[in-house]
């Protein structure tokens, strides 16, 4: 047979082999028999001083010219091999994309501090300091200084843990007033502060009491600070809290430590003022209480109260929490049932 | 107080929406809690004059013919006891709505045809504490004066056409307490002069002043009067007194007891009339009263007076605690004839505070506890003096006892006009402020930009300028101000320092994936010190509420701990819980508050799922958290220092306390059996949580920071596994191998810890990674090789640990 024909045998041959590789393995024990150092292709190459010189040019060519087909060949049909391998290796990797994933814990917020944080955000927003004052206040700071002497009736409205004749859970936040008015230095500017924290009552506990709960106490004081500004300032917390469509109203109110002193309703966000259960059929619901700073506060922390005045408002952060979220037992704050908790976690702050 | 708008109309000519005036009142004075028609919901409700009434055989029945002013009367079948021929009476007619929306209908009772039904008080809407005691078990008979007829509607004789506004008075404006103080109060709302007028009496019996000689101490009642009525029939009262009392709210008793009532709502001063038989030894006294005695009240209730009581005294024994209630033994009783009426101011303070230690407020204690109008002592007398004689056909014997009489004058109020204007941020002319004082009947001097104003006694809460401004604001109208922002010089809002770093420390544990809980500062005293590395003296209140929340807490784990408790009663069992919030103490005789941080965990590190992938929550899972959070907030791990600890409440061989630069700052570990083993919730359950002190963590915590570029030589690591002794804490081995390893040791990991069948008896196989860094050079193997052998020496030196 001459070289020609045994180049066109092995083509032949060749090409069959390659097609018929099912796998990896095969195919390369096929390219070590074609194209490899001693497969067939390099055989013919090393016969070639058995061949005419003047058809060494021509049989060269040809080779070469089977060695680049086979070459492709064997490449396409690894790279088909391969894919093949690909496709039924991910067929095999499947998953159920629709079982769920492995959950851990997801964090959440308190709701009383989704309202506080909400509120202190705000405030400092408008240039308010956040000041803390001590829960175990004397009855100077809480009372006596505010303006609640011993024997005022007032104080019989506020039911208090007494620890000693002198000292106390606070009932309120309003002692924190009493403290920053006597430290602030309004040589440095005028004074704007919130004072959020716990406060202790004597209550049972029960759906609409808690013996613990917390408040949030504001305080503006300057030389010309008026009730309108005060007026100005709940109607903004009111619309920030519970909306911009809520009307509001102003209603006298007592405190001792502010005079005039009012209370804020916000119209109810339930029936919108028409009256329900939730605002006891009256339309508005009562959500904070204010007041122009009782000169003698002013003057018990030695401040000159024909000079400076200002404006104070204390709020319930249970109450908003209880308004915003329509919860029906403030006890549920202080069980920190998971079930209840975790609904938080979507709440926005 | 329960205001009628129709008593009202006395004093004002209203004409407004009973409704829309209670919003109008509630804008400007006193909150309306609710207006209350009594009529509302009835229906078909008249008078009936019982014609005939006849007992049914072997029932408590009485078959009865009503004229209800119809061409024939009807018949109805009526259970009540005191029903008689006679009578007029309260009908409901077939088709009448009654209290409870409960309607009437036609029909057969006992087989005897009934064609409506006659009612009692309470079946139209009474409430049982108003409803006269005789008609308390039966219907309700007109009395004589009620000018009433057959076929009438009942609500008009009733008082039930009436509105009642319940004014819900803060406790400056007791003023209100009363019907002319609400007339003068809503007149100034309405811009009306309220017609308030005065008592013209006249005495028609002999003087009794001598017969009784009344010692009062001035200080216990600065005003103390008294009159006497004889000859008085006890009887009912008239009607249209008995519709206003039990409109107010209170019960009718008698024409003598009813009068002191009605002359209290009227004028706001609590009125007493004892039986005259009471003083016959001719003595009154008013004290304090002795330890000892002893006084039953009006209402059967026996007490044991207290000494800062204040007591009316026959001479001898009690017969009145003053201002809040009569005695027993002084009452007006069915054959009373003489009666001593009293009109007196009490001290406030010592009425307040014995109505509280009786449990017995009553609506005279309510008022002076307030403050009473000391210009009506007198008027209230003669009122009651008068209205004996005219419903009680008494004689007003000549003469009143003044046994005290202090006088309080009107406050004279001085401020200026531009000073309202300036609180309330209004421009309103002197004029316009004149206008406002008027109508709240005050009179003012004005001096050009000076305003004098002299505040009736009624309103005896008014004494400051700021007084006065609010009474300008709310007349005014709050609702007219103006909504301005405070014009003041810029302010830096914002939080502490150390605020700022606890929120930032809350931010990192909600990240971590912990839930926020607030739990009781009050707990009880075994559990305040419970979980407490080094109790110290504790917060204790004064009657607490319970023994479980009578002390403040000296850790908060005890709060998570009983969080953790109500969960898993609950079958929640996958708990993540922290609580940022104050500690209590009383060391060193101060009262301390500190902050503290605290999780507790429970449950497994992912929820149970498919693949059931997941770890139990234990020590290292919560100490790796704590790890990342120290981390987070720039403190150098190499300053903390973890030392198993014995704390209470804690499981002593799976707790460590922990230091940062030798100071204890807190605690981790798991919740001990004891304490899971005692409470049937938490039974089995493994609790793993930490405790922090935030203000000794607060100055270790990083602020600020400068950045450095990332590394830009490569750094080498080495594997070294050693055998050490079992007891050797992997503290001991890190130690001698930071010491050791040189200054290029920047991370010292343990990969595996092994004690086993394995390995000799009494050692453990600890294996590290070490990696080295230098940020400057590139290092080279030798010099981490030199490292390494320093390292292993002095571990086989200082440990006898065994290099595998």
């Amino acid at each position: 047979m001459d070289l020609f024909d045994k180049l066109k045998e092995l083509r032949q041959q060749g090409l069959d082999e390659i097609k018929k590789a099912s796998d990896e393995k095969k195919l390369n024990e096929v390219r070590v028999e074609l194209v490899g150092r001693k497969g067939e292709l390099t055989k013919i190459l090393h016969s070639m001083k058995e061949i005419a010189p003047e058809d060494r040019r021509e049989v060269g060519q040809k080779v070469n010219e089977l060695r680049d087909l086979f070459n492709t060949q064997l490449n396409e049909a690894k790279d088909s091999i391969l894919a093949a391998l690909v496709a039924k290796k991910m067929e095999e990797e499947r998953i159920d994309v629709t079982l769920p994933g492995r959950k851990a814990h997801l964090g959440s917020k308190h709701p009383i501090y989704v309202i506080l944080d909400d509120l202190e955000a705000y405030f400092i927003g408008m240039g308010y300091k956040v000041v803390q004052g001590p829960e175990i206040e004397t009855d100077h700071y809480c009372f006596e200084m505010m303006n609640l002497p011993k024997d005022h009736p007032a104080r019989d409205m506020q039911a208090t843990f007494y620890i000693d004749d002198e000292d106390l859970l606070r009932t309120q936040t309003s002692g924190d007033q009493a403290r920053v008015l006597e430290k602030h230095d309004f040589s440095k500017g005028p004074l704007k502060m919130v004072g959020p924290g716990k406060v202790y009552r004597r209550d049972d506990d029960d759906a609409t009491h808690s013996h613990q709960f917390m408040q949030m106490e504001g305080l503006v004081v300057d030389k010309h600070v008026t009730m309108s500004d005060l007026k100005g300032t709940l109607e903004m917390i009111a619309k920030h809290m519970f909306g911009q469509d809520r009307k509001t109203r102003l209603r006298p109110s007592y405190f001792p430590f502010t005079e005039p002193s009012v209370e804020m309703d916000v119209s109810c966000f339930n029936c919108d003022g028409k009256g329900c259960p939730i605002c006891k059929y009256t339309g508005w619901i009562e959500v904070l209480g204010a007041g122009m700073v009782h000169p003698n506060v002013l003057e018990n922390a030695g401040i000159d109260s024909n000079v400076y005045g200002g404006f104070a408002f204390g709020l319930g952060l249970d109450r908003f929490a209880i308004l915003k979220y329509g919860i029906d037992d403030i006890r549920d704050f202080y069980t920190n049932d998971v079930r209840f908790l975790e609904q938080f976690r979507k709440e926005e702050d | 107080m329960l205001v009628s708008y129709n008593w009202l109309q006395d004093f004002l000519d209203l004409d407004v929406d009973p409704k829309d005036l209670a919003e109008k009142i509630t804008r400007t004075g006193v909150e309306i809690a609710s207006v209350d028609h009594p009529q509302e919901g009835l229906k078909k409700l008249v008078v009936g004059h019982v014609l005939d009434c006849d007992g049914v055989e072997g029932t408590h029945l009485h078959l009865t013919h009503v004229d209800v002013g119809e061409d024939e009367p009807l018949q109805i079948v009526c259970g009540a006891p005191n029903v008689a021929a006679g009578e007029d009476v309260i009908v409901a007619l077939h088709g009448a709505r009654i209290a409870g929306n409960e309607k009437i209908k036609k029909g057969k009772i006992r087989g005897m045809e009934s064609y409506g039904m006659i009612c009692g008080l309470q079946e139209i809407g009474f409430a049982d504490s108003v409803v006269p005691e005789k008609y308390a078990d039966g219907i309700f008979v007109f009395p004589e004066d009620a000018d009433v007829k057959p076929g009438d509607d009942v609500y008009h004789a009733l008082g039930m056409d009436d509105y009642i506004l319940d004014f819900d008075i803060t406790p400056n404006r007791a003023d209100t307490l009363s019907m002319e103080g609400s007339a003068y109060e809503v007149g100034a709302i309405v811009d009306q002069k309220p017609k308030i007028e005065d008592v013209v009496l006249k005495e028609d019996g002999p003087d009794w002043t001598s017969e009784l000689n009344a010692e009062v101490d001035e200080k216990l009642a600065p005003k103390y009067y008294l009159r006497k009525v004889s000859g008085v029939k006890i009887s009912e009262s008239p009607l249209w007194m008995q519709r206003r009392l039990w409109n107010a709210g209170i019960r009718p008793i008698n024409n003598v007891v009813d009068v002191t009532n009605y002359v209290m709502l009227l004028t706001g001063q609590p009125m007493h009339a004892y039986d005259a038989r009471t003083f016959k030894d001719g003595k009154l006294v008013v004290r304090k009263a002795e330890k000892g005695e002893k006084l039953t009240l009006l209402n059967d209730k026996e007490v044991e007076l207290d000494p800062n009581d204040i007591i009316i005294t026959d001479g001898k024994e009690p017969v009145m605690m003053a201002g809040v209630m009569g005695g027993k033994n002084s009452e007006v009783e069915d054959d009373t004839t003489d009666v001593i009426l009293e009109s007196a101011v009490f001290d406030g303070t010592l009425v307040r505070k014995a109505a509280l230690r009786h449990a017995n407020r009553t609506e005279a204690s309510s008022r002076f506890e307030k403050g009473i109008n000391w210009d009506n002592t007198q008027k209230a007398l003669d009122m009651a003096a008068l209205l004996l004689r005219n419903d009680a056909n008494g004689t007003i014997n000549e003469g009143e006892i003044k046994a005290t009489d202090a006088q309080r004058k009107p406050a004279v109020v001085k401020t200026t006009i531009s000073y309202i204007n300036k609180v309330l941020g209004t421009e309103l002319s002197n004029d316009e402020m004149v206008k406002i004082f008027d109508r709240l009947n005050f009179e003012t001097e004005v001096d050009g930009d000076d305003l004098t104003v002299t505040v009736p006694n009624r309103r005896w809460d008014i004494a400051i300028p700021a007084d006065l401004v609010e009474e300008v604001g709310r007349i005014y109208g709050y609702d007219n101000l103006k909504s301005t922002q405070p014009l003041v010089a810029e302010t830096h809002g914002g939080y502490s320092e150390a605020e700022t770093k606890m929120r930032r420390l809350k931010k990192i544990v909600e990240g971590q994936g912990m839930m926020e809980a607030i739990s009781y500062s009050l707990t009880s005293p075994e559990k305040a010190v419970r979980y407490t590395m080094d109790p110290k003296a504790t917060v204790q209140v004064q009657m607490p509420l319970n023994s479980s929340r009578s002390t403040m807490r000296e850790n908060l784990m005890t709060g998570l701990v009983d969080a953790a408790s109500y969960n898993m009663a609950r079958k929640q069992n996958q708990l993540a819980f922290f609580e940022q919030g104050r500690v209590y103490d009383h060391d060193g005789g101060t009262f301390n508050e500190h902050e503290h941080l605290a999780t507790l965990y429970a449950g497994n590190t992912f929820e149970d799922n498919w693949q059931h992938q997941t770890q139990k929550i234990d020590f290292y899972f919560v100490k790796g958290q704590l790890e990342d959070l120290f981390e987070a907030v720039g403190i150098d791990e190499s300053k903390i220092e973890y030392k198993a600890a014995e704390i209470d409440g804690m499981h002593p061989t799976r707790t460590a306390a922990i230091y940062l630069d030798k100071e204890y700052i807190g605690m981790i570990g798991m919740i001990a059996h004891a304490v899971t083993m005692a409470d049937k919730a938490l039974r089995g359950s493994e609790l793993y949580g930490y405790e922090l002190d935030l203000d000794k963590l607060d100055a270790h915590i990083q602020k600020g920071m400068t950045a450095k570029p990332a590394p830009k030589f490569p750094a080498i690591e080495r594997d070294l596994s050693i055998l050490v002794n079992k007891d050797d804490s992997n503290r001991d081995v890190e130690n001698v191998i930071r010491a050791n390893a040189g200054k290029y040791l920047v991370n010292l990991k343990v990969i595996d810890v092994y004690a086993g069948s394995h390995i000799e008896p009494g050692k453990k196989s600890l294996a590290y990674n070490l990696t080295f860094l230098n940020e400057k050079d590139t290092l080279t193997d030798e010099v981490v090789n030199k490292a390494m052998d320093k390292v292993m020496a002095a571990l086989k030196d200082d440990l006898n640990a065994k290099i595998r």
